[in-house]
């Protein structure tokens, strides 16, 4: 029999590792409730919403609780599939409670892949999608472009601490301007192609896919945060784009000299 | 037929580099990879047949979900990982753009056409990933009680 609050540390621990690199809330609550069964413990309660989350074990008069806010960070989608293979070994029988506590230690430290490689990855992707949505090879090598730059612009503006739904904006911004001062070179063909290609590392294809999951799952209220997430997202990136838009449409009326 | 390939390969391509930037692991990629690819097949093919953004998206999002579910069930691991990256194509990121184009430029019929629609593949896309979700899938005794989800 393991001992109930540390069991609760565990758990509330790796329920937060998942929470935190974007896993679903039902997903957490049931791995987290999995996992305290698995120890030997009953009467385990968990309630997770997409910020924070609430465990407790037992209802008698001295039973351990605990609180964790949950704040939005950068997802990591390997390390909530670690967790989740942690807790299947822990239902297996495999795993005793130290090294749980160590190899949870050790998923937390997964890195995170490479600022290079994002880079990378980044621009290939919006060059990808502009060819997917349509545009022709010079398309796509102006979204590589700007895509590379947008992903070196939202590495920098996670260091500084931007507030998420800002730097949504201020990529919107950065895309649709690069992209026309790219154009002005006269390589591209479909400036609009191309431009949609760089803004897709921007869109709420997350939120909105787990928003849907909560939402489906019964979890109303972190389904609808999510959801809102999603659509406030999506309105940033229409503001910024369209800021920029009507600035070129000035330019080009000649109301504003350039 | 050329336009075939090069549409397959640039939804694989996207895919992946989507994947990697969310942190999939590696030995998991090419799962998203093909996940993506599926999707945007059948959204590409409906679109050869007929003009709805809205049909093609919702009926692509059905078999990309049953694919996220079963590779979830083969390779162990959370449905989330294949779904949020395989996606991404079929998110409506045009349609955001187009409905902020349309309303800078005045045009409220476009502005309000484009935006009808992009909020319509959204429910789309949300109503395929219930549809399939909300479906039982008979689990393997071998592998423990969370691992189709």
């Amino acid at each position: 029999m393991n001992d109930r609050k540390k069991v609760l540390d565990f758990v509330t621990a790796a329920g937060e590792t998942m929470l935190q690199n974007g896993a679903e809330v039902s997903r957490t609550q049931q791995t987290m409730e999995i996992m305290a069964k698995s120890f030997g413990v009953d009467g385990f309660h968990g309630y997770v919403l997409t910020n924070g989350l609430f465990t407790s074990v037992g209802s008698d008069e001295e039973c351990p609780a605990q609180i964790r806010s949950v704040p939005q960070s950068t997802v990591h989608l390997g390390r909530v599939e670690a967790v989740n293979d942690l807790s299947r070994r822990i239902a297996g029988g495999a795993v005793n409670l130290d090294s749980a506590f160590q190899e949870l230690e050790k998923i937390k430290n997964i890195p995170y892949v490479p600022a290079s490689q994002q880079i990378l990855c980044c621009g290939v992707g919006s060059a990808a999608f502009s060819i997917l949505f349509g545009g022709v090879w010079q398309d796509g090598v102006i979204a590589l472009f700007v895509g590379f730059l947008l992903q070196i612009l939202l590495l920098k503006m996670s260091e500084w601490g931007v507030a998420r739904l800002l730097t949504r904006f201020w990529g919107a911004i950065f895309v649709v301007g690069m992209t026309l001062v790219l154009f002005r070179t006269g390589m591209g063909i479909n400036t609009d192609k191309a431009i949609i290609g760089a803004l897709m590392p921007l869109v709420p294809g997350m939120a909105l896919t787990l928003g849907i999951r909560d939402l489906i799952d019964g979890d109303f209220l972190s389904g609808v945060i999510r959801m809102l997430d999603a659509l406030l997202t999506a309105a940033c990136i229409a503001c910024g784009a369209g800021l920029v838009l009507l600035l070129a449409a000035w330019i080009s009326a000649g109301v504003m000299p350039l | 037929m050329t336009e075939l390939i090069v549409n397959l390969a640039a939804s694989f391509v996207s895919t992946v580099c989507f994947a990697l930037l969310f942190h999939v692991p590696r030995r998991h990629l090419w799962c998203c990879g093909v996940t993506g690819m599926l999707g945007w097949l059948v959204y590409w093919g409906m679109m050869q047949y007929q003009s709805s953004a809205v049909v093609a998206s919702l009926v692509a999002v059905i078999p990309l979900a049953l694919v996220t579910r079963i590779a979830a069930v083969i390779r162990k691991a959370p449905v989330t990982i294949f779904l949020i990256p395989g996606i991404f194509p079929l998110v409506p990121g045009a349609g955001i753009y187009y409905t902020a184009y349309s309303f800078i430029t005045g045009d409220s019929a476009g502005f309000s056409t484009k935006g009808t629609e992009t909020l319509k593949i959204a429910v789309a896309l949300a109503m395929g990933i219930a549809l399939v979700m909300s479906v039982p899938l008979k689990k393997p005794a071998h592998i423990s009680k969370k691992s189709d989800r």
